[in-house]
């Protein structure tokens, strides 16, 4: 137990080095900026005193580090400044895009584990059989096709052709209110089939694939044996042998939620979908960079939490793993 | 004394033949013919050379030509035409020629990004696993670091602040792909650092850079292909990706940067002949490599085979 808590609290000083790391690398990119974050909002008609004052006003007359300084603890303790563009706290403009990322992402990917998990522990059990086949050629197409131009496709056909759902954004016009209860709106429910068909037709390969080999393996464990020995039904051996083919898939779960989360900003692009990726591609247009930092920021934080949780989640679930 | 010498010729002739890149590369090419899916891989992406190579001799347009027609207005959306065999763009600019050229920039993107990520990833990890220490721990915080970052977000933050450019884009994908090599590399070298034959190499005086690049480096170089192969429909991906998005080099039409045109001008309602063909392109070009990489990673991983 003393090897598992030295390598979690290893990997907790490897999360906050990373951490200051980006954050750094964030600072110094902004620094690199042409110009300085005045230069947009300065009028030519200013006078260089007015100029001097909304300098001093931000702290852009400071030296750089005490600049550097200010950054990270502002940056630390979730203080991201007020837009230049709405003229809002960051804080919330970002918050709530980020809720409606989670909105599009979430069922997504719970469909996608479950529905993968079941279809890879039925084709690693059915070794050798059409199904099993059938299943591995058509997802790995699946894998490989781009995301943005299934999404295109998906549009073109459910909504340009068929007019059948919606072609973008996340509720009809005029009817947002309340998050939960746009979220709980059948409204809600229509703008969100195509992209999560979009993200359930590339996530639900993953589980899939990874559960059928880890299935192989298990099925040659001896402790399948003994069950049937027990005279327990087939059905009953495969829950047992899926619980411990699942293993494996813990990590990937979270590992993946974290990838997919940074490759949402094209399908937000496609759907006109109201999340953190398409503000910071808005913010990046409109050089809006307080929101964009904090977009780009609260991304990095989400994806390094969830390998963070993958890594620790690995020790915790298989007792069989050692930590040196 | 004689038959010594000769084993030592065999001995120095096997690793030569081992090591021979040209060699290594046509044995892996015949396996992954051998596989159905790999053998129908390998052809769609020499057809997409092929249209690369061709595309100044055959593109009946140039990327940004604009076709007018003889009473000098703009062909504007036209649908494909014997003139225009795949139509036109709403600024009446040749989508078949647009296609052909754009192949050139979704190959140069994916080849020159999957040689750079391989070759520092390859680096990174032979040095970090074999001399270990300092070396290794400053390294791998490096990586660790690389690992943090979300490739998409802050490329367009990059080229935000950057001018955008090819060379950029490229640079980006390198900086995205040579983490995962760096890793999987240095785990081998791990392991293949205890090994006997490095031992006995050491034993006999060799120079430790020779035997990491002459004894250890030959063995990690199937993995070092596959990531290779890996890397390539990644770069074509994540270069679509960024032009998608309006982050691409303006100065060149890629599938991506030709979608987006598409895209933002609303041709998925009314002009199919200007989403498809870049979209079928870029997909069929991913899915090849991916099957290519697929039947070589059967190859230099046997276990998967029976799995």
């Amino acid at each position: 137990m003393g090897g598992l808590r030295r390598y979690i609290l290893r990997r907790l000083v490897t999360l906050v080095f990373v951490v200051l790391c980006l954050l750094t690398i964030m600072f110094a990119l902004f620094k690199l900026l042409p110009g300085d974050p005045t230069a947009i909002f300065v009028d030519n008609n200013f006078s260089l005193e007015m100029i001097d004052r909304t300098r001093h006003a931000w702290g852009l007359d400071a030296p750089w580090y005490v600049q550097y300084g200010r950054y990270m603890l502002n940056m630390l303790s979730f203080d991201f400044g007020t837009s230049f563009f709405q003229v809002a706290p960051v804080k919330g403009i970002v918050a709530e895009k980020l809720a409606n990322t989670c909105a599009m992402m979430l069922p997504a990917l719970f469909l996608s584990v479950i529905l993968g998990t079941v279809i890879g522990a039925v084709a690693g059990w059915k070794r050798g059989s059409a199904f099993e086949s059938g299943t591995i050629i058509t997802f790995l197409f699946l894998r490989s096709a781009p995301s943005f131009f299934v999404g295109i496709m998906m549009l073109m056909v459910f909504s340009y052709q068929l007019h059948w759902l919606p072609s973008g954004g996340m509720v009809s016009p005029g009817s947002a209110g309340a998050f939960w209860d746009m979220v709980l709106s059948l409204d809600f429910l229509k703008h969100l089939i195509l992209p999560t068909l979009v993200v359930f037709s590339r996530e639900v390969t993953g589980p899939a694939l990874l559960l059928r080999s880890s299935m192989l393996e298990v099925k040659g464990s001896d402790f399948l044996d003994v069950l049937r020995a027990k005279g327990l039904p087939p059905a009953a051996i495969i829950v047992h042998a899926t619980r411990n083919a699942l293993l494996p898939l813990v990590t990937y779960v979270a590992v993946t939620t974290g990838f997919i989360f940074q490759g949402q900003v094209v399908l937000e692009i496609i759907f006109a979908w109201p999340g953190v990726g398409r503000e910071l591609v808005t913010a990046l247009n409109d050089l809006d960079y307080p929101v964009a930092q904090a977009a780009f920021y609260l991304m990095a934080l989400t994806i390094l939490f969830l390998n963070f949780i993958a890594d620790v989640l690995y020790g915790l679930v298989d007792p069989r793993i050692t930590y040196h | 004394m004689a038959a010594q010498a000769l084993s030592v010729r065999a001995v120095r002739a096997t690793i030569r033949r081992r090591t021979s890149l040209l060699r290594l590369t046509l044995a892996s090419l015949r396996v992954i013919g051998k596989d159905p899916l790999g053998a129908v891989g390998l052809v769609l992406v020499v057809m997409f050379v092929a249209m690369a190579l061709a595309a100044p001799l055959i593109a009946p347009f140039g990327p940004f030509d604009v076709v007018y027609h003889a009473d000098k207005s703009v062909v504007r959306l036209s649908v494909p035409t014997l003139t225009n065999w795949l139509g036109t763009t709403n600024q009446g600019m040749d989508v078949y020629s647009q296609l052909l050229w754009g192949s050139r920039v979704a190959l140069t993107v994916g080849i020159l990004s999957a040689i750079g990520s391989v070759v520092i990833g390859t680096l990174v990890g032979l040095f970090s696993g074999y001399y270990g220490g300092w070396l290794d721990e400053v390294l791998m915080r490096i990586t660790d670091v690389a690992f943090g970052i979300p490739f998409l977000p802050f490329a367009l933050i990059v080229i935000s602040i950057t001018t955008p450019s090819l060379t950029v884009v490229i640079l980006l994908v390198i900086f995205f792909l040579w983490r995962t090599t760096a890793r999987v590399i240095r785990s081998q070298v791990l392991s293949l650092r205890e090994r006997p034959f490095v031992w006995a190499a050491r034993a006999a005086g060799t120079h430790e850079v020779k035997i990491l690049f002459y004894h250890i480096a030959p063995n990690v170089l199937p993995l070092s292909f596959l990531y290779m192969a890996i890397g390539v429909s990644a770069g074509v991906f994540l270069e679509a990706a960024l032009s998608f998005l309006g982050f691409g080099d303006p100065h060149v039409v890629s599938w991506g940067s030709m979608l987006n045109g598409a895209f933002n001008a609303g041709a998925m309602r009314n002009a199919w002949w200007w989403v498809l063909p870049p979209g079928l392109c870029l997909s069929l070009l991913v899915t090849s490599s991916f099957m290519i990489t697929r039947a070589y990673e059967e190859m230099i991983n046997p276990r998967l085979r029976d799995i």
